[in-house]
């Protein structure tokens, strides 16, 4: 028991040896041990995908993806921080594509690897927010982009799915482009557009 | 602080309802901010003794910091490359990717360089929204009264003026990146409202507004010419003869060794101060939030204001430990969800603005209605089951991340109350700017959080994220002009020398190093990893 009747647990974190109560998170764990650590380490609250970690449970031989932030310590837990991945090689501007009949050869163009899914699961294991990535690769591979992308809803760009794929498709990429060309073609609202009109002819001023 | 009423008593009296009481509120903000606001904490003010802001009063650490000694000498310098850029950015939020994929489409040489990787900010946690007038019951005036009010008529009126006419034009630019929002079945951008909007008028992505956001910005300076250095945190900004400013030193983590970038202009988007955990409080806030570009921009003489001014969000979670600080969005308030304290009595009007709100928290607490799980845990309930009650389906179709956070704190948020406690979140203060996000230093501008004046005391959910895509945007395009009519000037950290005689001369400590870079629980100074960029282990 720590000092607040807390129970306290051993793991490993990055080869150290560290004893932390439970009710704390692999990064403050660290913290806790007074071990130094600047690099991976983002929002603290599960959504910049910065702390990329592999881990092994005490009971399981199994290696697990997760963030180090969203993991609780156990009792011979061991963690080993990721570095990122380099940049995706998929390059594409928005501008380029000039219609919305034109999206899905583009897209087979900017991610030529997306048809050449293994269908091995290893995206949708790696995800740490339960995303079926595999699914939305598929999906955006026959053009269905505006599915694609709600199933990208809470992708935070780990890059994980991309390090576990054999097929170097960037599956988050897909995913995003999908999102992003489903608002750049298709969300056009009225009471915005309106509203632009209203501002453009001058009728709107701000009294300071 | 007398004791407040145990959780699990607390809980036992809880039961979700339907109609509650509307709070009996009589008290004045004025007086509520004076006797409970963390701003107001007795001792916890000094002056400042130097820079342009000398008399001035503020936070005694962020005295301190301003009043700092720099991380690096001329001898650091010898030998460092040196790289050429039209326009330099400083920071990787959205503010700055905004103002560098502005500068860059104006046809400027842009680099952007940030202290961890692209997007690490305060951007992608936001979650309320982005606040634009475009519904018909709304105006951009209407917008810019509950800004001014909000901020306690201390705002800088001609920036929020601009900001507001901004708000729709932003939020096209923001599609034309590729970014969604959440639109009715006719297509239209659904709006909510916050605590002080006068009219809906926040648009949203559910919550996560600003991961959105962020993600798309990212991939849009991924996929440009612009050149983006990351693990590359600022140290010092460059001045010439003139006192322009004239580009930075860069220091990098991954090889441990200082670089000179030279520039025509620097927008500087380094974001806000959580981290350094004023007064003790726990923050929202991002890792990398501790201030840099204020002391970066004081010591080349920047004019700051409002430095004693920071907003501490009133729904910070309060308990269990590991997620202490983390955010609730405003948006679960704006939708009708109270506040309760042990008695399970409404005792604020939950839609105040967010400093009124804080202070309500904070006096039940300190009066003893608070409800208390250790020493280090007290706060109050945020009755999510009552709202669920009273619009069954909400939580799930429009707070995914919150249930999220509820599954992590092992709470049910459809059935159990969550407890909450303020969070320091925004620092409304900074440098001082114009319309085009200019800062009193020639060559130098100023975006975001880092800047003061738009909201004034205290900001409005939603008026962050439509800030840093107006003024970055702003900035960008300025700086891309101004950048285009100059050549490059021979910087040095000549104002550097001058920083340590006004030190000596003042009779001012030189024991702490500025920026901060880091939040001292990371230990970067006793990281061996960074030893050559490290003073003390340099001598």
């Amino acid at each position: 028991m720590g000092e607040t009747g807390e129970t306290l647990v051993n793991l490993n974190i990055n080869g150290r040896s560290i004893t932390a109560p439970t009710s704390l998170s692999v990064i403050q764990a660290l913290w806790h041990s007074g071990y130094p650590r600047v690099k991976s380490i983002g929002c603290l609250q599960g959504v910049c995908g910065s702390c990329r970690v592999m881990v092994r449970h005490a009971d399981s031989h199994e290696v697990k993806t997760g963030l180090a932030c969203q993991l609780l310590v156990e009792e011979g837990m061991q963690v080993s921080f990721l570095v990122f991945p380099n940049p995706t090689h998929h390059a594409y501007d928005l501008t380029d594509i000039k219609s919305s009949w034109e999206v899905q050869a583009r897209f087979h163009q900017i991610f030529p690897e997306a048809d050449h899914c293994r269908h091995c699961g290893g995206c949708d294991v790696s995800c740490p927010k339960g995303i079926e990535v595999e699914r939305g690769v598929e999906l955006a591979a026959k053009g269905r982009f505006s599915e694609a992308g709600d199933l990208f809803v809470e992708c935070v760009m780990c890059d994980l799915c991309m390090t576990a794929c054999p097929e170097y498709i960037s599956p988050n990429h897909v995913g995003l482009f999908s999102r992003r060309v489903s608002a750049y073609f298709h969300i056009r609202p009225s009471n915005l557009i309106n509203r632009l009109e209203k501002l453009r002819k001058g009728e709107l001023q701000v009294e300071i | 602080m007398p004791q407040c009423i145990p959780y699990s008593e607390a809980l036992a009296a809880y039961a979700p309802c339907e109609f509650r009481q509307p709070a009996a509120d009589q008290v004045s903000t004025d007086e509520l901010l004076r006797d409970f606001h963390p701003d107001h904490i007795a001792g916890s003010m000094s002056p400042l003794r130097i820079g342009p802001n000398a008399g001035d009063t503020c936070h005694t650490e962020l005295v301190r910091l301003l009043q700092s000694d720099a991380r690096i000498d001329e001898a650091d310098l010898a030998g460092a490359e040196t790289l050429e850029t039209d326009v330099l950015v400083i920071g990787g939020g959205g503010a700055g990717c905004a103002a560098a994929l502005t500068a860059a489409k104006r046809g400027a040489r842009v680099m952007l360089t940030t202290k961890l990787r692209l997007g690490d900010s305060n951007t992608v946690m936001a979650e309320g929204g982005i606040q634009a007038s475009v519904e018909k019951g709304d105006t951009p005036q209407m917008h810019f009264e509950d800004t001014t009010k909000g901020g306690h008529h201390h705002v800088d009126r001609p920036l929020a003026a601009q900001m507001v006419m901004d708000g729709p034009k932003v939020i096209r630019w923001l599609i034309q990146q590729g970014m969604q929002f959440d639109v009715d079945k006719y297509g239209d951008l659904l709006t909510r409202r916050a605590g002080g909007t006068s009219a809906p008028r926040v648009v949203h992505f559910r919550d996560y507004t600003g991961l959105e956001m962020m993600r798309v910005l990212r991939e849009a300076v991924a996929n440009s010419n612009i050149e983006v250095l990351d693990y590359s945190p600022t140290v010092e900004l460059l001045s010439n003869e003139d006192d322009h400013c004239a580009g930075a030193v860069i220091s990098s983590l991954k090889n441990c060794s200082y670089m000179l970038v030279k520039a025509k202009a620097v927008i500087l988007a380094t974001g806000g101060i959580g981290r350094m955990h004023l007064n003790g409080f726990p923050t929202s806030n991002h890792f990398g939030a501790t201030g840099d570009g204020l002391v970066l921009a004081y010591r080349l003489g920047a004019k700051l204001r409002d430095l004693d001014s920071f907003q501490y969000h009133p729904s910070g979670l309060a308990f269990p430990q590991h997620l202490a600080g983390t955010l609730i969005t405003e948006g679960v308030r704006s939708a009708g969800a109270y506040l309760l304290n042990a008695h399970g009595e409404r005792f604020v009007d939950e839609l105040q603005p967010r400093d009124h709100v804080a202070a309500a928290i904070i006096r039940e607490c300190r009066q003893g209605r608070g409800i208390r799980v250790s020493d280090d845990s007290v706060g109050v309930w945020l009755d999510t089951p009552g709202l669920e009650l009273r619009t069954p389906g909400i939580l799930e179709t429009r707070f995914p991340k919150l249930l999220q956070l509820g599954r992590k704190a092992q709470v049910d948020l459809k059935l159990k109350p969550i407890l909450i406690y303020p969070t320091l979140h925004y620092q409304n203060g900074g440098v001082v700017i114009d319309v085009h996000g200019r800062s009193t230093v020639p060559g130098l501008y100023c975006i975001g959080e880092v800047t003061g004046g738009i909201h004034g005391r205290n900001r409005l959910m939603g008026n962050s994220l439509l800030e840093i895509i107006s003024f970055g945007r702003r900035a960008g395009r300025h700086a891309a002009e101004y950048a285009h009519d100059r050549a490059h000037t021979r910087g040095s950290i000549e104002h550097v020398s001058d920083l340590r005689r006004t030190l000596t001369l003042a009779g001012l400590s030189m024991a702490h190093e500025g920026p901060l870079l880091f939040p001292t629980y990371a230990k970067f100074e006793s990281d061996s990893d960074y030893d050559g960029l490290h003073r003390s282990k340099r001598e």
